[in-house]
């Protein structure tokens, strides 16, 4: 009870205390609310960018592995994985039948060449050759059209699918179906078009809106001869993503197989997944965040010192006060509490303003950048930390202000 | 300490106490084997020229202060001994207040500045407002009861102080200067109240300069030097069987 009491009646002077100072109140809590904005901002744009990302590889299924001759993200020199033996389209066969009724296993080739219906062209687009099994791959299907079939393959036929940007550029408001594209010095008859999958986050990443897919064989036969070697990228779907494992290590152990490498010899192909990817990206936000966050520690740090030194002011203005408090049986404690509410209060109104002034930058950041949205584990976030700086910018002079001595205290001037 | 029953029991008992500050180099003896009993229901004076130790012996008195050596008993407790919450704690419940500033938080109502102690005391909602408002009726001030300190007179302020000293009905109420801030009139006004308080069956020890302040007192001690100079009854209707000291001194005095 006695300490209850003493609580409600440190919470009732520190809400006194700052009603009376109104002016001093407001300046002070403005370092907090700087500080928490730049808590909020940070903590909201990272989420923003990760969520950009994950929307921009949504095609790409979680599920899926990737084996080309070189990984997504390379940690080694170059050279070394340029010098590895390409996968070819026997590879890639030997590979489909080992896996037979284990998993899918989508074979794939990509160029750039310029795309050109009448007089529009555009430069320097993905073409990807590949298999009606690319349909298993991805989320993504033809908004018009269709998508291609075993036939196409099997007959090589000179016929693409095309993505909604190309669409756009090449076609405008005409219909594409039946019309034929120049891709490089091969026509091609659009025989779909792809829905819209959104952008990339990479600049040059894999952009599915951007790119035409025509049959495997067709490429060959099309661009195949230039290079002479072809470098052909499996995609490989494990029947659920909970078997992903399972698959991976068997997808590794026929490939070596295929490769006819020795026990003892390193995989010279890669292994990637979205996975990988994610990870690669979480730790370069970890590094981003870290140094947002050390930024907004530094403003919450100055804020958290205006809050200290306005309460060693309020301490000594209030010595006298002090004193008869403790005259009247005030133990340490209530005094200590009287300041520690009066300064987390201080905060915590600079964390509420700071919450609501970053939630409408938000919105600007949101209808002008990317998507951003505050949650509600950012606001808990945002409310904890005021509330520490609070605590931790008046202790030292609460502890003060509770450890005078009640008769210098009633005496002082 | 021999209480006998029949005539008064004892509220405060000093017994050779001394304080003693360290300033650096030299040390002061501000008191000097003090040794003081007083009774339920006593009005005292305590008087001394600046120097003579009185404001230490109040801040002894009042548990502000620890004496270096000797031992006080209030109500039975040896207060000598007590840690510093054990000392919030008897401030809080055996001693009330007054002083020459008056000491009133600014911000806060007459009712909140008298519920004060017993909100430090633990005491419920409900219970706080009778008592409160009962000892501001006590001190003639029921109808500036939500003022604050600021819209009140000087001799008013000093009413609601008196009344935030006696509203938990405190074993000693200890005035130092009460009056030492007002003119002579409502000096004399508030004296009235601590008289009629008096009157109620309050033990009262003044500590003041001013010998008509004094007067109103029945038992006026002298200090000098740290020593009690002289002890003395104005009259015996109060009196409490004392130390044989005070005895001797009050035998002195009349003869």
């Amino acid at each position: 009870m006695r300490f209850a009491l003493d609580l409600i009646e440190s919470f009732r002077m520190a809400i006194d205390a700052i009603r009376a100072n109104k002016a001093r109140g407001a300046l002070t809590t403005l370092g907090i609310i700087i500080g928490i904005v730049a808590v909020v901002l940070t903590l909201t744009a990272a989420n923003g960018l990760r969520d950009t990302f994950r929307q921009s590889f949504s095609a790409v299924g979680s599920d899926v592995i990737y084996v080309s001759q070189m990984p997504w993200i390379m940690m080694d020199d170059f050279f070394n994985y340029r010098n590895r033996p390409p996968i070819d389209l026997k590879q890639a066969r030997e590979l489909e039948s080992k896996l037979q009724g284990r998993a899918i296993v989508n074979p794939y080739l990509g160029e750039r060449r310029d795309a050109k219906y009448r007089s529009e062209i555009m430069e320097g687009v993905q073409i990807i050759g590949t298999t009606e099994k690319q349909l298993h791959m991805s989320s993504a299907v033809p908004a018009t059209g269709r998508f291609l079939q075993p036939f196409d393959v099997t007959y090589k036929k000179q016929v693409c699918v095309i993505g909604s940007e190309i669409r756009e550029a090449l076609f405008g408001s005409a219909n594409p179906l039946n019309q034929m594209v120049k891709l490089g010095r091969t026509e091609f008859r659009v025989i779909g078009v792809m829905e819209e999958q959104g952008g990339s986050f990479f600049g040059d990443g894999p952009n599915f809106d951007r790119q035409i897919t025509i049959p495997i064989s067709s490429f060959v036969k099309a661009y195949g001869g230039r290079h002479g070697r072809l470098n052909v990228d499996l995609a490989v779907k494990a029947p659920s993503s909970e078997s992903m494992e399972m698959v991976e290590y068997m997808v590794i152990g026929e490939m070596r197989n295929i490769r006819k490498l020795r026990p003892t010899e390193d995989d010279d192909f890669a292994i990637n997944k979205l996975d990988t990817l994610i990870d690669t990206f979480n730790n370069m936000m970890g590094v981003v965040l870290l140094v947002g966050l050390l930024v907004t520690s530094i403003s919450l740090f100055v804020g958290g010192v205006g809050v200290m030194n306005i309460m060693f002011v309020s301490v000594t203005e209030r010595t006298r006060e002090i004193g008869l408090r403790k005259a009247v049986g005030a133990r340490r404690s209530s005094i200590l509490f009287q300041f520690l509410f009066e300064s987390a209060f201080i905060c915590l109104l600079g964390g509420l303003i700071g919450i609501l002034l970053s939630a409408a930058l938000t919105a600007v950041i949101n209808a002008t950048l990317m998507p951003a949205s505050v949650s509600v584990l950012i606001l808990v976030i945002a409310v904890v930390v005021s509330l520490t700086v609070g605590v931790v910018a008046g202790f030292v002079p609460a502890y003060r202000g509770a450890r005078l001595d009640p008769i210098e205290a009633l005496r002082y001037e | 300490m021999a209480v006998i029953p029949e005539i008064k029991e004892t509220t405060l008992s000093l017994n050779a106490i001394d304080k003693t500050y360290d300033m650096g180099v030299e040390q002061v003896h501000a008191l000097r084997g003090v040794s003081l009993d007083i009774c339920r229901n006593e009005y005292i004076a305590i008087m001394g020229a600046s120097g003579s130790g009185k404001s230490t012996l109040m801040n002894i008195i009042g548990c502000l202060d620890s004496p270096s050596a000797g031992a006080y008993y209030l109500e039975g407790e040896n207060v000598a001994a007590m840690s510093e919450n054990q000392l919030s704690e008897i401030r809080n419940r055996q001693i009330g207040f007054v002083f020459q500033t008056f000491n009133l938080i600014a911000r806060a109502s007459i009712f909140h500045n008298v519920e004060l102690p017993m909100i430090y005391g633990g005491i419920p909602r409900g219970e706080r407002r009778r008592y409160a408002e009962e000892a501001i009726t006590r001190v003639g001030l029921n109808d500036r009861i939500k003022h604050k300190p600021n819209e009140l007179s000087g001799g008013q302020r000093q009413r609601v102080a008196i009344a935030r000293a006696l509203v938990f009905n405190p074993s000693i109420i200890l005035a130092d200067e009460p009056t030492g801030n007002l003119d002579s009139r409502t000096g004399g006004e508030i004296m009235g109240i601590l008289d009629e308080l008096h009157a109620a069956g309050q033990t009262i020890i003044l500590v003041t300069h001013e010998e008509e302040i004094a007067q109103h007192a029945s038992r006026v001690i002298r200090l000098k030097d740290g020593e009690v100079e002289s002890d003395l009854r104005v009259d015996d209707t109060d009196a409490c069987i004392a130390p044989s000291e005070s005895l001797h001194l009050v035998g002195g005095a009349t003869s």
